[in-house]
């Protein structure tokens, strides 16, 4: 449904987007993750047309984006991370308008179902300009269920919502993947989509570090044993000889403090210490870091750490 | 055939909208009051001196009230993009089928629907008038009024390309007076250097004069107030050649300009 090939995009030279392969098949629900100013919105707008990618190519429903492809468009519906709106019309005239504009038939009816079920109803006759930002999320959410759009993109949907808020849209986006509805949807908090998703992409600083299934990622975020080590002399000559180590994924220095990220096939303290001690240093303190998911997804964005290169190498 | 509905249905809205403003009507009645002042020192004048000095005593008034409402339209459809851009709804328009040629075209259509609008008040204001006074309700006039929704639309086009160029309200309204002040500024200036002379000039200054003479006849084809002076004179020389020839000329610089704006649309994108 979504194919980005080596996509990038540059704002004065930084790289925004650096050289992405995605893939989102047809009834997905795939989960785009990173923290902020990670690059999913810059993503987002180049797979929709409205930013010129640097380079790459983007293939969207099959078809190489080309400007103005309005038949594309019209098969898919988005929900943008901020909500822009007339604020002078009401959510009624406002669906009514953008109905008219995707010729949506029945379009009363249809706005009824949606504004029933994004739990609006009693504000359809409200100015835009009195609703709230978890209501404008909501609305535009039915605004993007308006043309029963076979792929749905939707930018941080539950970002400014209540949890109550957040379940109705969660539902709602499973119940419109059960009718056949493919979603992509970004996020910057990894619980968000954990449950909803079954694919995602992590990206950090405009590069993707995974694309996997969910319960592999899950699985590959809490395969990592953090160590937190306090050695006896400042440790910063050993970074190169650390990343040698084949049981060593990845690891910071800060003066005499070590963190290291260890595979877990088994337990590799000894062989830790064992090098630190042949390096000509004392461990002092060594203690394993628990982590949720939520932390080791925010260490692995933090740190960089290529799950995606790890998980060719195992395959 | 689908460009056309969304263009239909991006027209309504707007225009719908647009009606409902209050600064329209305003523009409209400011525009009616100066005419009648005008009118009224020229009903003063004929009494006075008891012979009517011109044979379309009310195209005068028509061209002020032209100009106001031109005012207001180029600044209307000045921001019009410009401001759907700020606001970021330009952006969700493009989510779905809308593209820089029907979002355009459906300003232009609603733009020039509320020009014909205020031309439709113009034509009852003057129909008012000439029941109070003696001054006719002529043919010239009517022929005016048509010449003038042509004329609007080269208001309007030229404004939505000021608009297309830029990203917000303010520097399109930064653009519009910077723009339409260096028109106005360099007709005075060419004006002024004709009244002198020939022989009292020096010679830089004749190099001048003929350098803005050429300027001045670069202008008077881009300006769109230019056009609107050009058009409502070709009514009273009672030339059709003229007429149909100054109609012509507008189509035209209508249709460049809002290819352009297109253009322009395309390159910058709907982001602010
Ligand atoms: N128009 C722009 N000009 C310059 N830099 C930009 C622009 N848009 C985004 N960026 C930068 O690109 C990076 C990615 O931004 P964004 O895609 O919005 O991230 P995300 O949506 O993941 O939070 C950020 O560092 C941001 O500052
Ligand atoms: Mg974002």
């Amino acid at each position: 449904m979504i194919q980005t090939v080596n996509l990038t995009k540059e704002f004065n030279g930084f790289k925004a987007v650096d050289n992405l392969n995605l893939r989102v098949e047809k009834g997905d629900i795939y989960g785009f993750l990173g923290p902020n100013g990670a690059g999913k919105t810059t993503t987002i707008m180049m797979i929709l047309g409205l930013i010129p990618p640097t380079s790459g190519k983007v293939f969207l429903l099959g078809e190489e984006l080309k400007p103005n492809n309005v038949e594309v468009k019209r098969r898919i519906g988005v929900v943008s991370e901020n909500q822009y709106f007339y604020k002078e019309m009401t959510a009624e005239e406002y669906l009514t308008f953008f109905g008219e504009l995707y010729e949506v038939p029945n379009v009363h009816r249809r706005i009824d179902e949606l504004l029933e079920a994004v739990g609006l109803r009693n504000d359809r006759n409200k100015k835009l300009g009195a609703y709230s930002k978890g209501m404008q999320q909501k609305l535009a959410f039915a605004r993007a269920l308006l043309h029963d759009p076979e792929l749905l993109i939707l930018d941080e949907p539950v970002a400014n919502l209540d949890p109550t808020s957040i379940k109705q849209i969660r539902d709602l986006i499973e119940e419109e993947n059960r009718r056949g509805r493919t979603v992509f949807v970004s996020s910057h908090l990894l619980s968000e989509v954990e449950r909803l998703c079954k694919k995602v992409a992590i990206i950090n600083r405009g590069k993707l570090l995974a694309e996997d299934t969910m319960d592999n990622i899950k699985r590959r975020l809490t395969d990592t044993i953090h160590m937190e080590i306090e050695l006896s002399a400042n440790a910063e000559s050993l970074s190169t000889s650390l990343s040698e180590l084949p049981f060593v994924k990845g690891f910071t220095v800060e003066g005499n403090r070590l963190e290291v990220h260890l595979k877990t096939e088994r337990d590799y303290r000894l062989d830790l210490s064992r090098f630190l001690y042949e390096k000509g240093f004392l461990v002092l303190t060594m203690k394993t870091k628990e982590m949720s998911l939520e932390e080791a997804f925010i260490t692995i964005t933090q740190q960089n750490i290529s799950l995606l290169a790890q998980g060719e190498g195992n395959a | 055939m689908r460009t056309f509905r969304v263009m239909k249905t991006l027209f309504k809205r707007d225009f719908l909208y647009s009606l409902y403003s209050l600064g329209y009507y305003v523009a409209i009645f400011a525009s009616f009051f100066v005419s009648s002042f005008i009118l009224k020192n020229f009903l003063d004048s004929i009494g006075e001196e008891d012979i009517l000095v011109s044979a379309y005593p009310l195209n005068y008034p028509l061209y002020i009230t032209l100009v106001i409402i031109s005012l207001y339209l180029v600044i209307l459809s000045g921001i019009s993009i410009s401001r759907e851009r700020e606001q970021g709804t330009l952006e969700v328009l493009f989510y779905g089928p809308v593209t820089p040629g029907s979002f355009l075209w459906g300003k232009y259509l609603k733009d020039l629907c509320l020009g014909m609008v205020a031309l439709g008040f113009t034509a009852v204001y003057f129909y008012l008038v000439s029941l109070f006074t003696n001054l006719g309700f002529t043919l010239g006039l009517v022929k005016a009024l048509i010449m003038s929704v042509f004329l609007l639309s080269c208001v309007v086009s030229f404004g939505l390309f000021i608009s297309s160029l830029t990203g917000r309200i303010r520097s399109s309204v930064l653009a519009l007076v910077a723009i339409l002040g260096a028109f106005l500024a360099i007709q005075l200036g060419y004006n002024a250097l004709l009244g002198f002379e020939k022989e009292s000039l020096s010679v830089p200054m004749l190099y001048v004069r003929q350098a803005m003479s050429y300027v001045f006849r670069g202008i008077s084809w881009i300006s769109p107030f230019a056009y609107l002076s050009r058009g409502l004179d070709s009514v009273v020389l009672e030339n059709p050649f003229l007429y149909v020839v100054n109609i012509g000329y507008a189509v035209v610089y209508s249709l460049v300009f809002m290819f352009l704006s297109v253009y322009v649309m395309n390159k910058k994108g709907v982001k602010a």
